[in-house]
């Protein structure tokens, strides 16, 4: 897993160093290595269905310009009409994958971002009740279950 | 520079800047987390999107989707880690927090 972490490091390093000096290829060499090597391994996400990951990206581009447009507004208005709080969200989430896809998706998201992600459990501070929403009705959860194949219902 | 590569950019350049009064405006590093994905999450999108559609199909415009997904990975993830920084500290929301910048 380490040396395949590697290589697609320095893949992603040809690709953007886009020169094939000495120096540059034994850098990204060194760096590919060190961050493989410091890194935790991550199991693969063998339930993984590409086609519903896909169509996640979309979905989920959706939901940033939608809460984009919102939090700026809350954000341009005088008044700065903003109610923050901190939610306690339980989750049936509980693979590495699965945890990185929600963590990410919920900070990628104006208005909502994870303050702590565990199995089970997503502590998430939100900028106002309509910023939750996605969160507490658990439509994120149930893409994101499409996503990973992972069974309904708690863990 | 073709009209959507303007309308893209100008389009991004709005989320940054309503981002960088978010910053100023919002009152703790939380709330302000919020107007940093919107910096990152669309500005960023928008005006990269927009010099990618800039390039055309070309080496530039494969390597700018590559950083966009980049920044798609990665960002949450130093947001993240910062907010929860500031959590176990124990900052936490709506107290008022003393600015000392």
């Amino acid at each position: 897993m380490r040396v395949a972490t590697a290589l697609l490091l320095f893949a992603l390093w040809l690709a953007l160093s886009a020169t094939l000096s000495p120096g540059h290829l034994v850098l990204g060499a060194l760096l590919s290595g060190l961050i493989a090597w410091v890194n935790p391994v991550m199991k693969p996400q063998r339930r993984l269905s590409l086609l519903a990951a896909l169509a996640y990206q979309p979905w989920l581009l959706g939901r940033i310009l939608k809460s984009g447009l919102h939090v700026s507004r809350l954000i341009l208005t005088p008044s700065l009409p903003i109610a923050p709080r901190l939610v306690r969200q339980r989750t049936g989430l509980s693979s590495d994958g699965e945890l990185v896809a929600l963590g990410n998706s919920i900070t990628l998201t104006p208005g909502t971002v994870s303050i702590d992600v565990c199995p089970g459990e997503v502590l998430v501070h939100v900028i106002d009740e309509a910023s939750a929403d996605d969160l507490v009705s658990g439509r994120l959860e149930r893409r994101i279950r499409g996503v990973f194949n992972t069974p309904e219902g708690p863990r | 520079m073709n009209w959507l590569t303007v309308a893209l950019i100008v389009l991004g350049l709005f989320f940054l800047v309503v981002g960088s009064i978010g910053m100023l405006r919002l009152p703790d590093v939380f709330t302000r987390s919020h107007a940093l994905s919107l910096t990152d999450s669309l500005g960023g999108l928008f005006v990269l999107g927009g010099l990618a559609v800039h390039h055309g199909f070309s080496a530039s415009f494969f390597k700018i989707l590559l950083v966009l997904g980049l920044v798609y990975l990665l960002n949450p993830v130093v947001a993240h880690a910062t907010i929860r920084a500031a959590y176990r500290a124990g900052l936490r929301p709506g107290k008022g927090e003393q600015d000392d910048l």
